[in-house]
C-alpha cells in the first residue's frame, strides 16, 4: 500500500504502512501489477509517515557524507520535554508494568505469548518465558518506568506493551547512554487500532525524562535507516523434530536416516577445560569481552555488573561457557547463548520449538570454530531443537561449516537519534539485542 | 385563454430554474464540504508537526468515483486521528465492537474473516485509486461504505447530516440503515460484495500468500519494530545427483495405490535407486508403516542392504521409528546385521534384543 488510500484497519501493526518493500510481482492479473507499479513508484517518498518525522537516518540522507556523525538533534532541557503520557484512544490507558510482580509478569507473558512475533507462515510465535522476561528487562540500572503496558479501561486487561532498558553502547569512539527497546507487542484484536506509534512516541518520552537521548532497536522490515542488516542462520540439533513441524523440510532427495546422521554431535565437548561460567568469573569474562568487543563499530559497552546481569548462566534463560586453560588456569574463551522458546502452532505432536540464540562469543585461543561446536554440543545436551546464530561479529567464518544453515529472516539494526555515516557491515556489529 | 398559456410557460421555466439553481448549490456546498474535511486535515496536520502523518497528496485525481472518493476521505481522517491519538481521538466514535469482545480477547487469534476483510477493503482502496476503468455504481459504493461504517465502527451514532450535504447525507443514511448489524456479518457481506465485483481478487490474494510475499501477510508477522522469527530457507538439494524411480518416491510419499500399480506392472519390488536403496528403505525413512507392510507382502528383502550397508532396520533405529522397527523385527529382519561402519541396528536401540527375546 504505498498510498494514502490504506484503510486504517489492515492487520498489521507498522507505524509505517509499508514496511516492506518486496518488489514481487509472481500475479499475471493486470490489475495486479498496475497495483504492484504505482506502490513501487510511491516507494521511498511515501512510504514511512511516522519514521519520516523521527530523528533517524532518513533514506534521502543515504550517501550525503556532509551530514556529521553522531547525535541527529541535540537534547532538549529536561524541563522542556512533555510531562503528561501522550493520549490513547479513549477506552485504553497507559499502565507501568512491574515485572517483580508475579501477577503482572503473567500478564505480560502472556500477551506475549498469544500476540508477539510468528514468522510468515504463522507456524511459530515467541514464546518468551516468564525468567526471560524479568532478565531482560531488569539489568543494572534499568527503570521501572520504561515497562510501559496499555489497558483496556473497562476491562483492565493488558492489551499492549512496549520496553526500554539503559545501556551503554560504544559506536566507534563514542560510548552513548541509550535505550534498547524491545517487546513492542500490540494484542491482535487491536492492530487496527495504530498504537503503535503512539506507544513509541510515549517510550521515547519517557526515555527523555531519564536524559536519555538514543535509542537502539532492531526490526524484520526496513525502516529509515538501518544501520546494518543482519541475516539469520540455523543449526538442526533435532532434525527429526525439526522436520515435522515444519521449520525445516527434507529435500525430495534426501532421506531422514542421513539428515540425522549429518548433524549428529559427540555426546560432550571437546575442548579441555570448557565448563560453564561461575560468578568468579565476572572480571576475567569482562577483561576477555571488553577486549573482544572493542573491534566492532558498534557494541555494548560491559562493566563487570552488566556481565554478571546479562551473561551469568541463568536456568532456561541464557547459557556461557568458558575455556579455562588446565595448565594456568586463565580464561582464553568464552561462548555464551540464550533461550528463546517458540510456540507451535497447530502440531499435534509438539508444542513448543526450543531454540538457542547465539550471544556473546570469544576466542583467543581456542579455534571458535571449536568453541562454537563445543557450545552446539552442550546445547544438544540440554534438549534444544535448533541453533540460531546471526552473521555479526565472526560468526560467519564458523556458519557454513559448523552446518548452519541460512535463514529466512532478516534482522535490521537501527540507532535512534544517532547518525552513523555509513551503513556496517554485519560482521561490524558487536550488539545482540534479544 | 391566451393570458393563461405565457402565465403556464413563466412558471414552468421558473420551477426548472429554481430547482437548478438548487442543485448547483447542493452541488457547491457538497463539494465545498469535501474540500474542507481535506483542509482541516491539513492544519492539524501542520499544528501537530513531527507527530503527524502528511494527509494526502492524493493520487486518486477525479477518475475515482465520487462515493467511494468520500469513503477514503473518511477513512484518511480516522486515520489520522489515529495516528494523532492524543489531539482528536475523542472525536472517534467509540465502537461497541471493541468492548464486546472485551472477554474472550485473550488468546483469540485474529480471525481468518478479519484478515479477508482488511484484505478486501485493502484491495477496494487500491483499486479506486489505479483503475478508473472498472465503475463500480454509486449504488454499491454506498453499500460498501455502510458496511465498512460497521464493521469497523459499529452501529451509526453521529448525527444526520443536513439535507444539503447530499453525498454526506447518502453516506450516513447507508450506515445508519444497517442499524444494528454484527459487525462480523458486515465484514461478510463487504467480501461478498467486492467478491461479487471483482471475482478474481481472492485469487490474487491467495497467490501473494504463499509466495510469502503479501505485503499484509508480511507486515502482521514481522511487525514494526523487534524480533525476527525466522526459519530455514528451503534450498533444493544441489549437487544431489542421486537417481530412483517412481517405485521408490511412492514408497516415500506412501502413495498405496501408485505402489501397488507399479508392482502390478512388473517394477521389481526390490529395485535399486543409486544408492542401493530398496522402496523398503524409503517407506521405513518417511515412517510409513501401511507401506512396509504392503512390501514385505509382496515379498520385499527386509534385509535388503544399500550401498552403505545399511537396512531398512538400520533406518528405522537411526529415525527412531519404533512400530516399523518392530514390525522389521517381526518379518525376520536381522538385528545383528553389520554396516559398512561395522554398525549393527541392535547395539544402537537396546531394547529390540528384548523385543526379540519376547516374540521368540
Amino acid at each position: 500500500m504505498g498510498d494514502n488510500n490504506s484503510p486504517p484497519d489492515s492487520p498489521k501493526e507498522n507505524p509505517d504502512q509499508n514496511s516492506d518493500s518486496n518488489p514481487v510481482a509472481k500475479d499475471d492479473s493486470a490489475l495486479e501489477t498496475i497495483v504492484r507499479k504505482f506502490q513501487d513508484s510511491m516507494s521511498m517518498s511515501k512510504k514511512h509517515k511516522f519514521w519520516e518525522t523521527q530523528p533517524v537516518g532518513q533514506f534521502k540522507d543515504v550517501g550525503d557524507s556532509s551530514l556529521p556523525e553522531g547525535p541527529i538533534e541535540p537534547p532538549t532541557p529536561l524541563s522542556e520535554v512533555k510531562q503528561e503520557p501522550y493520549n490513547l484512544p479513549s477506552q485504553y490507558e497507559w499502565t507501568t508494568c512491574d515485572m517483580d510482580s508475579e501477577e503482572t509478569c503473567t500478564e505480560v507473558y502472556n500477551l506475549l505469548k498469544n500476540n508477539y512475533v510468528e514468522d510468515d507462515e504463522n507456524m511459530f510465535r515467541f514464546n518468551y518465558s516468564k525468567e526471560f522476561l524479568r532478565w531482560a528487562l531488569r539489568p543494572p540500572g534499568y527503570y521501572t518506568s520504561w515497562h510501559i503496558g496499555v489497558r483496556a479501561k473497562a476491562s483492565k486487561k493488558l492489551v499492549a506493551f512496549i520496553t526500554g532498558v539503559p545501556a551503554r553502547i560504544r559506536v566507534l569512539d563514542e560510548v552513548v547512554k541509550m535505550a534498547e527497546i524491545n517487546f513492542l507487542c500490540v494484542h491482535k484484536k487491536l492492530r487496527s487500532k495504530r498504537l503503535a506509534p503512539v506507544m513509541i512516541k510515549e517510550v521515547t518520552r519517557r526515555v527523555h525524562l531519564e536524559n536519555i537521548w538514543q535509542a537502539a532497536y532492531t526490526a524484520g522490515v526496513v525502516l529509515p535507516t538501518p544501520i546494518t542488516t543482519c541475516q539469520y542462520w540455523h543449526r538442526s540439533l533435532n532434525p527429526k523434530k525439526l522436520i515435522d513441524v515444519g521449520f525445516s523440510r527434507l529435500g525430495a532427495r534426501m532421506t531422514m536416516s542421513r539428515t540425522i546422521k549429518l548433524y549428529k554431535l559427540p555426546d560432550s565437548p571437546a575442548t579441555p577445560g570448557f565448563r560453564k561460567m561461575e560468578l568468579c568469573d565476572v572480571p576475567a569474562v569482562t577483561r576477555l569481552l571488553r577486549n573482544y568487543l572493542g573491534q566492532f563499530a558498534v557494541a555494548p559497552d560491559f562493566d563487570e555488573n552488566d556481565v554478571e546481569h546479562w551473561l551469568l548462566p541463568t536456568e532456561d534463560v541464557v547459557d556461557s561457557y568458558l575455556v579455562e586453560s588446565p595448565e594456568i588456569h586463565e580464561i582464553t574463551d568464552f561462548c555464551s547463548f540464550y533461550t528463546l522458546p517458540s510456540s507451535i502452532l497447530g502440531n499435534q505432536t509438539y508444542s513448543t520449538l526450543k531454540a538457542a540464540y547465539s550471544y556473546y562469543n570469544v576466542s583467543t585461543k581456542t579455534p571458535l570454530l571449536q568453541l562454537m561446536n563445543d557450545a552446539l554440543i552442550v546445547a544438544k545436551q540440554k534438549d534444544f531443537d535448533v541453533f540460531n546464530a546471526l552473521d555479526v561479529m565472526q560468526n560467519e567464518t564458523f556458519l557454513k561449516e559448523l552446518k548452519f544453515g541460512p535463514g529466512d529472516g532478516q534482522l535490521h539494526y537501527y540507532l535512534y537519534n544517532y547518525r552513523l555515516r555509513k551503513a556496517l557491515k554485519s560482521s561490524e556489529l558487536g550488539l545482540v539485542l534479544l | 385563454m391566451s393570458e393563461w398559456q405565457p402565465l403556464l410557460q413563466s412558471i414552468f421555466i421558473g420551477l426548472i430554474f429554481s430547482y437548478l439553481v438548487a442543485k448547483l448549490i447542493s452541488l457547491v456546498v457538497s463539494f465545498k464540504d469535501d474540500n474542507l474535511t481535506i483542509t482541516r486535515n491539513t492544519e492539524s496536520n501542520s499544528q501537530s508537526k513531527k507527530t503527524v502523518v502528511l494527509l494526502d497528496e492524493n493520487p486518486r485525481g477525479p477518475e475515482a468515483d465520487l462515493g467511494l472518493r468520500l469513503a477514503h476521505d473518511a477513512r484518511e481522517t480516522e486515520s489520522m486521528i489515529a495516528e494523532l491519538g492524543s489531539v482528536r481521538n475523542e472525536s472517534l466514535p467509540c465502537s461497541d465492537y471493541d468492548d464486546d469482545d472485551d472477554d474472550d480477547w485473550e488468546g483469540v487469534e485474529s480471525t481468518e474473516l478479519d484478515e479477508m476483510f482488511s484484505a478486501a477493503t485493502a484491495f477496494v482502496a487500491a483499486t479506486a485509486a489505479t483503475s478508473p476503468a472498472q465503475k463500480v455504481s454509486s449504488d454499491v459504493q454506498l453499500q460498501l461504505y455502510g458496511l465498512y461504517k460497521i464493521a469497523t465502527e459499529g452501529p451509526c451514532s453521529t448525527p444526520q447530516p443536513s439535507a444539503l450535504k447530499m453525498t454526506a447525507r447518502a453516506k450516513w443514511q447507508a450506515w445508519q440503515k444497517l442499524g444494528a448489524m454484527p459487525p462480523e456479518e458486515a465484514m461478510q457481506k463487504y467480501i461478498d460484495i467486492v467478491t461479487e465485483l471483482y471475482p478474481t481478487w481472492a485469487a490474487g490474494l491467495s497467490t501473494k500468500s504463499r509466495g510469502g510475499d503479501d505485503d499484509a501477510v508480511t507486515r502482521e508477522s514481522k511487525g514494526p519494530m523487534g524480533p525476527v522469527f525466522s526459519s530455514f530457507v528451503y534450498e533444493e538439494e544441489s549437487g544431489n545427483e542421486l537417481k530412483m524411480d517412481a517405485v521408490h518416491a511412492f514408497a516415500r510419499e506412501g502413495e498405496v495405490d501408485n505402489l501397488l500399480k507399479c508392482i502390478e506392472n512388473g517394477v521389481s519390488v526390490n529395485l535399486r535407486d543409486s544408492e542401493g536403496r530398496t522402496p523398503l528403505h524409503w517407506a521405513v525413512d518417511r515412517g510409513h508403516l501401511n507401506v512396509c507392510e504392503l512390501l514385505v507382502s509382496r515379498n520385499a528383502d527386509v534385509n535388503a542392504k544399500d550401498n552403505e550397508g545399511q537396512t531398512p532396520l538400520h533406518y528405522a533405529v537411526v529415525c527412531e521409528r519404533e512400530a516399523v522397527a518392530e514390525f522389521l523385527v517381526k518379518q525376520n529382519a536381522n538385528i545383528d546385521i553389520q554396516d559398512n561402519d561395522g554398525n549393527s541396528p541392535s547395539e544402537n536401540w537396546p531394547w529390540m534384543r528384548d523385543a526379540v527375546k519376547q516374540s521368540d
